[in-house]
C-alpha cells in the first residue's frame, strides 16, 4: 500500500510541521508513503489512500484542504474548531459568498445572516470571539472518509457535530528523550510556560496567578517563551504585576533551547480555554521529559491522567486556584518527583512514537479498505437473504446488522484506540 | 449444567485441536453435565471470507436450545468464539493466527492490497469486541496468552488441556523416532527427515496426515532415506499408542506452535521429547536436558540431539520417566474443576 501524505513540513514554523516530521520515518518504516510537495491540490499518483493534515490556520493548511475537496481522504484534525481556518480561505481571499454558505450549512438562516453582520462590520467576527460556537468543521472534513483524532474529546465533539463516519483515537507521539536530572534542592523554582501565546493561553491569569504566589515564594522564576500576540500585552501585564524581576521572556525558540528550557523548569504550565479541541505539543514535550504538569480542566487536558497534571478549573476562582496548586507543588519536592515519574511514565506507554504510529497503520489500513470489505460481508448477507427469499425490507436483516455491530464490522461506530 | 462447547470445524482436516473439543465434551459428559459439541465448518479464503464467516458464528443463537438454557458456553478457537452468550467462557486453542504473527510470512493469508489489508484488521475488530465480552478467558498455553495480550492487550488464564485419553505405557526404547501430527509445512517435519540424512543409524516414523504429505515423500525419496522412513498415515488409537510405546523417542518442533498435546502423549509413554528453540508452546513443557533436548532449529542440531539419546538409552529412560511425572500432574479434573468454577 502507498500513501499520499498532505503535510505542512518544518522549517515552517508550525506544531504540525514538527509533529510530522517526528511522526514521518516510524511511519515510513511501516508503511510507503508519498509526501505531496507543499502547495500540490492534486494526490501524488498511484496511492491507495491520501492522509491530510488539517489545522486552523489556512497559511499551513488552506492547500491541504483544497487537495482534500479534490480526493476525498483522511483527514488527521489536529483543532476540532477550523473557524479560522474557513474564515482566511474565504474572506480572506475575498470570498464572502464562500463564508456565508459555510456559515449557512453549519448554522442555517440565522448562521447566514451573522456571517453577513460580521462581513458588514457590524457584528465582531467570530474567529477572534466565539469561533467554537460556530466552529465550522463540517464545511472542512465534509470530504473526509475518516478523521484522526488525538484526544476522546475531539471525538466526541465531531460526533456531536454530525460526522458519522470512522473516527480513530491516536494520541500524539512523545518525543524520545530522557529527563534531565532534578535540579539540586534548595535551588530557586522555576516554572515555565511556552508556546504562542494567544487570549486562549491564560497568560494574563497565570501572571496574577505567580504574583500571588511571589508573595509567599519571593524567589520562584517563570519563563515565558513564545511569540504573543500583540493585543495580550503581555510586557504591560508583566510589568503593572511589578514581575519584571521574576520573569524571563523570550520569544520564539528553536528546538534545541526550548528543550533546554523546559529541562531547566520545575513546573510546566500550559493552560487553555476556549479549546479549540486542540492537542498540546508542549505538554506533550513537557511529558516526555517527565516534567509535572499544571494545565486547565478542559478539553484533552482534562484527559491527562491526575498523577501526571494538577488541573485548574476555568472559572472566577481560577486565579486564586491555580495560585494554590503552584505553592503546593512548589513547597512538596516530593510530590513534583511523583508526578514527574508518571509524567515520563505516561509519555512512554500512551504517547510512545512506535505504538503510535502502529495505531496509524492500522487507521490508514482500515480507511483504505474496510469500505470494501464491509461491502463483500453484506453482499454475501444480502445474497444469502435473496436466495431464501428475504426482501431488502425483512425484519430479520435488522438483526443482521445488530450481529455485525456486535462484532465491530457496522458502520457509524467509533475506533477509540 | 447444559453446556455447549462451540469449535469451528474444516472438513477433511482434524487435528490436536479438534480432539481437544472432542475430550472437553467427554470429559464433561463423564461428570454428568450435559454436553454438546456445535461445529460449523470454516473456510479462511478468500480473505472476505474470514470475516463472513465469524458473522455466522454471531448469528447463532445458542442461549437456550429445545426449551431449555445452555448454562455455560466454552468457546476455543477462532470464530467460534464470535458467538453470543451471557455466559460465554473462551478457552482459547489459538486466534487467526494469519491476521497476527503469521502475516506477511510464508504462512501468512492476507496480501498487501488494500482489500486485504482491512480485511485482517477487521479480524482483529472482531476478536477484540467478542473475546473481550467473554465472562473469563483462558488460553491453552502462556505462548498462546502472550500473543493474546500482545496483539489486543487482553490477558487469559493459562490453562494447559491434559491429552487425549489412550492406552499408554513403555514397552521398549526401540530404534525409531516417532514424530506425530497433521503434516502441514508448520509442523515442520522435513528438520527431522533432514536430520536423518545427516544421521545415517536414524530410523523415523511419521504418523498423521495432512496436505503436506506428498512433498514429505518426495523429499524422503531426494534424501535417499527409503527403508529408514516410514509414513504410516493417521493410526488409530491403539496403533498410536503401541508407537509411543515402541519409540526411543519423540520428535515435536512445529514453527512456534500454540500448545501441542504431542509432548505430553510422548511423556506418559517415558519418552523423551526432541524440540527446538523456536517451537513455542512446546517449550513450555519439555525442559532441555531433563525431559527432553531443545536443539537449534537445524538439521544438525535435530540430528545431535537424536544420535545423543540413541547413544544414551539411559538417558532417554530417565527423561521418559521424569516426563511422566509431569503429565500426570495435568488432569481433568482439575481442568473442569478450574473452568466450571470460573
Amino acid at each position: 500500500m502507498k500513501v499520499a501524505y498532505f503535510s505542512p513540513l518544518p522549517p515552517e514554523p508550525s506544531g504540525v510541521a514538527d509533529y510530522s516530521a517526528h511522526l514521518l520515518p516510524a511511519l515510513e518504516r511501516r508503511i510507503e508513503v508519498k509526501v505531496a510537495r507543499r502547495g500540490a491540490h492534486r494526490s501524488p499518483r498511484r496511492c491507495d489512500l491520501a492522509l491530510y493534515h488539517v489545522g486552523n490556520n489556512a497559511d499551513a493548511h488552506g492547500w491541504i484542504v483544497e487537495a482534500l475537496r479534490r480526493r476525498p481522504g483522511l483527514v488527521v484534525l489536529h483543532d476540532v474548531v477550523l473557524h479560522h481556518l474557513v474564515a482566511e480561505m474565504t474572506i480572506g481571499q475575498g470570498d464572502n459568498d464562500g463564508y456565508l454558505e459555510a456559515m449557512q450549512v453549519e448554522g442555517g438562516v440565522v448562521g447566514r445572516l451573522l456571517a453577513h453582520g460580521v462581513i458588514d462590520g457590524l457584528l465582531p467576527p467570530f474567529w477572534a470571539e466565539r469561533p467554537e460556537d460556530f466552529p465550522l468543521t463540517m464545511a472542512v472534513v465534509g470530504p473526509a472518509t475518516g478523521i484522526i483524532v488525538h484526544s476522546q474529546y475531539a471525538l466526541d465533539r465531531l460526533r456531536q457535530l454530525g460526522f458519522e463516519r470512522r473516527i480513530w483515537r491516536i494520541p500524539m507521539p512523545a518525543w524520545p528523550v530522557s529527563a534531565p536530572e532534578p535540579p539540586p534542592a534548595g535551588e530557586k523554582l522555576v516554572i515555565g510556560c511556552f508556546g504562542h501565546m494567544n487570549t486562549a493561553k491564560r497568560v494574563p491569569q497565570l501572571l496574577e496567578a505567580f504574583a500571588a504566589l511571589r508573595r509567599g515564594l519571593p524567589e520562584a522564576r517563570l519563563v515565558l517563551a513564545g511569540s504573543a500576540s500583540p493585543a495580550l500585552e503581555v510586557e504591560g501585564t508583566i510589568a503593572r504585576l511589578s514581575l519584571e524581576e521574576a520573569v524571563t521572556r523570550r520569544g520564539y525558540l528553536d528546538e534545541p533551547e526550548l528543550w533546554r528550557l523546559i529541562g531547566e523548569a520545575d513546573i510546566i504550565v500550559n493552560l487553555r480555554s476556549p479549546t479549540m479541541g486542540e492537542t498540546s505539543g508542549m505538554v506533550v514535550r513537557a511529558l516526555s521529559l517527565g516534567k509535572p504538569l499544571v494545565v486547565s480542566d478542559v478539553g484533552w487536558f482534562a484527559e491527562l491522567p491526575d498523577e501526571v497534571a494538577a488541573k485548574v478549573p476555568v472559572d472566577e476562582r481560577e486565579v486564586e486556584r491555580l495560585k494554590g496548586v503552584l505553592a503546593r507543588l512548589a513547597g512538596d519536592s516530593a510530590l513534583r518527583a511523583k508526578m514527574s515519574a508518571a509524567a515520563a511514565g505516561f509519555a512512554r506507554t500512551e504517547h510512545d512514537l512506535e505504538r503510535v504510529a502502529d495505531l496509524y497503520l492500522a487507521a490508514i489500513e482500515e480507511a483504505a479498505g474496510t469500505d470494501d470489505v464491509e461491502h463483500a460481508v453484506l453482499h454475501d448477507v444480502a445474497r444469502a437473504a435473496a436466495e431464501t427469499g428475504m426482501g431488502p425490507d425483512a425484519a430479520e436483516l435488522g438483526e443482521v446488522a445488530a450481529r455485525l455491530r456486535e462484532a465491530g464490522l457496522g458502520r457509524g461506530r467509533s475506533r477509540a484506540s | 449444567m447444559r453446556i455447549v462447547v462451540c469449535h469451528p470445524q474444516v472438513p477433511f482436516a482434524r487435528g490436536g485441536a479438534e480432539i481437544l473439543a472432542d475430550n472437553l465434551v467427554e470429559e464433561l459428559r463423564r461428570r454428568d453435565h450435559e454436553a454438546e459439541l456445535v461445529t460449523v465448518p470454516f473456510k479462511w479464503y478468500p480473505p472476505k471470507s474470514v470475516v463472513t464467516q465469524s458473522l455466522v458464528w454471531r448469528m447463532l443463537d445458542l442461549e437456550d436450545v429445545q426449551g431449555g438454557p445452555v448454562d455455560l458456553l466454552i468457546a476455543t478457537k477462532f470464530p467460534s468464539y464470535v458467538v453470543r452468550h451471557p455466559n460465554k467462557i473462551v478457552w482459547l486453542v489459538h486466534q487467526f493466527r494469519q491476521a497476527y504473527d503469521l502475516d506477511r510470512t510464508v504462512l501468512g493469508e492476507f496480501g498487501e492490497e488494500p482489500f486485504d489489508r482491512a480485511a485482517r484488521r477487521a479480524v482483529h475488530r472482531v476478536d477484540q469486541a467478542t473475546l473481550s465480552e467473554a465472562r473469563r478467558l483462558f488460553a491453552i498455553s502462556g505462548n498462546v496468552a502472550d500473543r493474546l495480550e500482545s496483539s489486543l492487550g487482553l490477558k487469559a488464564e493459562v490453562l494447559r488441556p491434559p491429552p487425549q485419553r489412550l492406552d499408554y505405557r513403555c514397552d521398549e526404547y526401540g530404534d525409531f523416532v516417532l514424530s506425530v501430527g497433521r503434516l502441514d509445512r508448520a509442523k515442520r517435519v522435513d528438520l527431522l527427515l533432514e536430520a536423518a540424512a545427516a544421521d545415517d543409524g536414524l530410523r523415523v516414523v511419521v504418523v498423521g496426515e495432512g496436505p503436506d504429505r506428498e512433498r514429505l515423500e518426495g523429499l524422503a525419496r531426494e534424501l535417499h532415506l527409503d527403508g529408514r522412513v516410514s509414513f504410516t498415515g493417521r493410526l488409530g488409537d491403539e496403533a498410536l499408542a503401541d508407537h509411543y510405546a515402541r519409540c526411543l523417542a519423540v520428535f515435536y518442533a512445529p514453527v512456534d506452535e500454540d500448545f501441542g498435546f504431542v509432548p505430553y502423549e510422548a511423556f506418559l509413554s517415558e519418552k523423551p521429547v526432541v524440540t527446538t528453540r523456536d517451537a513455542g508452546g512446546p517449550l513450555e513443557v519439555v525442559e532441555d536436558r531433563r525431559t527432553g533436548v531443545v536443539s537449534e532449529p537445524t538439521p544438525g542440531g535435530v540430528a545431535e540431539a537424536l544420535s545423543w539419546l540413541a547413544a544414551n538409552p539411559d538417558q532417554a529412560r530417565a527423561q521418559g520417566r521424569l516426563g511422566k511425572a509431569e503429565a500426570e500432574r495435568l488432569t481433568w479434573d482439575a481442568t473442569i474443576e478450574r473452568l466450571l468454577g470460573a
